[in-house]
């Protein structure tokens, strides 16, 4: 267990180099800071002298090198636009993300994994099938689609709701209903495969051959084994979380991580970009590997670690 | 006429956990000698995880063997995927236990049939269709049956298809690898008798692997027990199926139900043999009911006993022995 | 018995089932969409550039338009219609055109990792982990960006999405597939590497290549829909279905047409393949999630 832990923890970790490597290449290669922050008509003197204060005159092996001895300082680099320290800023943008995220990841949960399991229930019932098409549609209808519609609706024409900003707790709510439809739909199939699957295991129909009340069996024995792959599913949204968020942000002008990244990419910042990859690709391994030891512990045959 | 040979042949297996995993060795076949030759048949009998398999792999010389050779005709079996390997392909074939799993179920019996006769370019793809016919005669099917696809027939028929398959290029050497352990005790009779008559209409030379004594007894010529990577007892089914010399034999014929014994059988006990853990002295000590000190210490080697058996246990060699001095 | 269940385990495309009603819908869908992709010149009743300033912002037919302009018009009085066909043409074909690729480049990589096994299969594995590491619109907003967008690089970029699931897919079934009795029995034949992979291998895994590539479709084609909305996709005057609606968003309470038209056929269209993608799997290949 100690050697599945260490090898899985120095795998997560080379997946995280790679990938910021791979973003610092692309994203040094594509353009000239100096160029892009000072103008195509800056003079030659001035360019240099950019290039000498950010060390960009240096190979690109080596400025990695420095870009990474400064993460392991906690140093996250300088916005190139206005020379603040990106951690702070992309930081307190994670925090307005997170506003929205959390109701909606907490609402998509609930309705998704109660919806699911209703329709395992009543499997292959209309009740299921009409939860399933929902469930479907929820899933196909895109984010922005799903939020300009209802901003149409709510916004324009009913006039209750505001279309965007983020002023009071009442423009919150369209971009958590937007953000949790998709998460619920997801879940509700997960959800729904998942427990239909354990009921149709033998000791389930053991249980219930006992003599044991259906509401106890489906509380005591069938949830909690539907519960290990739905919670791995949710673990591994988490990418398509952050791709939601960034374009429902957009959508309703939510000033957070998937604005911000919109509009520094779009200013040529490289280091907030690289800050926010480096965060993304962290928080998205975290939570692969989490889900991992999370398998492990809770399916006793994985423990040995081998596949 | 010795056709093919294999002597002394080792072969161990390094299995790795993954990228910085320990390595493990297992070692699989440890040092067996056999010789086939035409129109004989030896039967390689033994539990499965005894090294039965990779035998019949590197008689074939899919594998190549750690050490020892297995020579074919006289020459020593090239490395796999050469040029002279994928050339000798065509005089040596394997049949599998699993006929719907060698079979491509996307292909009909008749393409799988031609592919032999396509890669080793045996005839003019005009003839080849003729030449699906005779095979599939030769191992009783109709030739409408070309047509079908593996799921459309019974077990016996793919097993069937599978034999036409293998006798599509003429080859001299069959390896049949437990061809019929899959199939219900009819039709391995059904199956076993159309092996018999193949082997004496073309001559073929025959490894028959099983863990099956009573249908090796059926077939063979001369039988190998085989245990943990190493022939045990090697003769004559009839005296090795009468009076078997080696422990493990007994127990293995105790094994086979039989109506007409009376009394317990004499079951193999202990823990199933694991080759990555082979025992010290004879690999067999652990179970066998009549060890003594020695059996842990001293590994047997292979040896002829008077009536012409081969041997590998110490007090088997003195029990004949003593038996020798008695009469 | 036994025989006839295996038989049927083996080859259930076999069985003869009706097909349900959803999916003959959403083929009929489908093939709506590729037709009017195919004819897109034939049937706009307009260039997609060609203004009409006096007809701006008229609403469609039903609700107060003209006859001539049958979806509305937008703010430069293009014709909706008209940009609604060139769009559903240029959508898919980037779509098709980023699956198929991302198909050859993710099932290539998971074949070359299963042949060659070793260190090549770890490389294969940890681009594989720093794919699945990134979500795909953050890096495509990275690199378009900075890149600068032509349709090719779009495509190029859109391949990238899911080549890794596909690649997983590829090399799983190539490592079971090569265990099988089958790949041993033709390979101890003497068949050579062509004859193994192209006429075993691939007849045999693609059933399942063509099932994740179905199943990857919709998403590709909200994953350009979504950055032409954002403004990094397609690029004016070129037009695209999720170009069109980030467009229309600008006009979302004066002429909400221009929005809902593109919106309702990206939603149907990838509904449509997502209902066709689950009945396959179900049909062909129930192992694949």
């Amino acid at each position: 267990m100690l050697l599945f832990a260490t090898k899985r923890v120095a795998r997560a970790i080379l997946t995280v180099l790679i990938v910021v490597g791979c973003a610092f290449a692309a994203l040094r290669l594509s353009s000239d800071p100096a160029l892009v922050v000072l103008g195509p008509d800056a003079p030659p003197s001035a360019v240099a002298a950019f290039r000498a204060a950010w060390g960009l005159d240096q190979p690109l092996w080596q400025q990695f090198f420095y870009y990474i001895a400064g993460l392991l300082r906690g140093e996250f680099g300088r916005s190139l636009l206005n020379g603040a320290d990106v951690l702070p800023l992309v930081g307190s943008r994670v925090l307005v993300t997170l506003e929205i995220m959390i109701p909606a990841l907490a609402i998509g949960i609930l309705v998704g994994v109660s919806a699911g399991a209703y329709a395992a229930l009543r499997h292959n019932t209309p009740k299921d099938r009409l939860v399933m098409m929902g469930a479907v549609a929820g899933f196909t209808v895109p984010h922005f689609v799903l939020g300009l519609v209802l901003v149409l609706i709510f916004a324009v024409h009913l006039g209750w709701l505001p279309s965007g900003g983020n002023d009071s707790w009442r423009s919150a709510i369209l971009p958590v209903v937007t953000l949790s439809t998709g998460w619920a739909a997801v879940l509700a199939r997960f959800t729904r495969s998942s427990v239909v699957e354990v009921l149709g295991q033998p000791y389930i129909r053991t249980a219930s051959a006992k003599g044991l009340l259906w509401r106890a069996v489906i509380i005591r024995h069938a949830l909690p084994n539907a519960a290990i792959p739905v919670v791995t599913t949710i673990g591994f949204m988490v990418g398509g979380l952050l791709a939601g968020a960034v374009v429902t942000e957009s959508v309703f002008s939510w000033p957070g991580l998937g604005q911000l990244i919109v509009t520094s990419v779009a200013a040529r910042d490289v280091a907030v970009v690289q800050c926010v990859l480096l965060l993304v690709a962290t928080a998205m391994v975290l939570s692969n590997m989490t889900v991992d030891f999370l398998y492990t512990l809770l399916d006793p045959r994985l423990r040995g670690g081998r596949h | 006429m010795t056709l093919l040979r294999l002597h002394k042949v080792k072969r161990t297996y390094s299995t790795r956990q993954g990228l910085f995993g320990e390595t493990e060795q297992v070692s699989a076949v440890n040092g067996v000698s056999l010789s086939l030759e035409r129109g004989r048949t030896v039967g390689l009998v033994g539990e499965s995880g005894c090294g039965k398999s990779t035998t019949g792999r590197l008689a074939l010389g899919i594998e190549l063997p750690d050490s020892g050779d297995v020579t074919f005709d006289g020459t020593r079996l090239p490395h796999p995927n050469t040029k002279a390997w994928k050339a000798l392909r065509r005089r040596m074939q394997l049949i599998f236990q699993d006929p719907l799993g060698a079979l491509d179920r996307r292909l009909t019996i008749g393409a799988q049939i031609k592919e032999p006769l396509a890669i080793h370019k045996i005839g003019s793809p005009a003839d080849h269709e003729g030449q699906v016919h005779r095979l599939l005669a030769a191992v009783g099917m109709r030739p409408d049956q070309a047509a079908s696809y593996p799921h459309e027939l019974s077990g016996g028929q793919r097993q069937r298809a599978i034999l036409a398959r293998a006798l599509a290029t003429s080859p001299d050497i069959l390896v049949c690898d437990e061809p019929v352990s899959a199939l219900d005790v009819s039709i391995q009779a059904q199956v076993v008798n159309l092996l018999l008559d193949l082997q004496k209409e073309f001559g073929l030379a025959m490894l028959f692997i099983s863990h099956d004594l009573k249908l090796v007894g059926c077939l063979a010529h001369e039988v190998a027990v085989m245990y943990l990577g190493l022939i045990v007892e090697q003769g004559e089914p009839a005296t090795l199926y009468n009076e078997p010399a080696h422990p493990y034999t007994k127990a293995l014929l105790a094994a086979v139900p039989d109506s007409t014994r009376r009394g317990p059988r004499p079951l193999l006990s202990g823990e199933p043999p694991n080759p990555a853990a082979r025992p010290t002295g004879c690999a067999f000590h652990p179970r066998c009911p009549i060890a003594v000190p020695k059996c842990s210490q001293v590994e047997p080697a292979l040896l002829p006993r008077a009536d012409g058996r081969l041997v590998a246990c110490h007090l088997a060699h003195v029990e004949s022995a003593a038996g020798e001095k008695v009469s | 018995m036994t025989e006839l269940a295996s038989a049927s385990a083996a080859r259930p495309a076999t069985r003869r089932r009706p097909i349900p009603r959803g999916v003959v819908l959403a083929f009929g869908w489908i093939l709506l969409m590729i037709l009017v992709g195919a004819f897109a010149d034939v049937l706009r009743p307009y260039s997609i550039t060609a203004l009409d300033l006096s007809a701006r912002l008229t609403p469609p037919i039903g609700f107060g338009g003209p006859i001539t302009h049958p979806l509305g018009t937008d703010e430069l009085g293009r014709d909706v219609l008209s940009r609604l066909i060139v769009s559903i043409r240029v959508s898919l074909l980037i779509a098709f055109g980023a699956t198929v690729l991302g198909v050859f480049l993710g099932g290539t990589l998971g074949l070359v990792a299963a042949h060659f096994r070793g260190l090549i299969e770890q490389i294969v594995l940890m681009l594989i982990d720093a794919q699945a590491a990134l979500p795909f619109i953050i890096l495509a907003l990275s690199v378009l960006a900075f890149f600068g967008n032509s349709l090719a690089l779009l495509i190029a970029l859109l391949a990238l999405y899911g080549w890794e699931r596909h690649a997983r897919v590829a090399r799983g079934l190539a490592l079971a597939a090569s265990t099988q009795g089958y790949m041993l029995a033709v390979r101890q034949l003497g068949a050579g590497p062509w004859r193994l992979y192209v006429h075993h291998m691939l007849p045999n895994i693609s059933a399942t290549m063509i099932v994740s590539a179905t199943l990857a479709f919709p998403e590709i084609i909200l994953a350009e829909s979504g950055l032409s909305f954002l403004g990094l996709g397609v690029q004016p005057p070129m037009t695209s279905l999720g170009n069109m609606v980030g467009y229309g968003r600008g006009y979302i309470s004066s002429a909400p047409w221009i929005l809902l038209f593109p919106s309702i056929v990206i939603v149907i269209t990838t509904l449509a393949i997502s209902i066709t993608g689950d009945w396959l799997r179900d049909r062909l290949d129930p192992t694949v999630s």
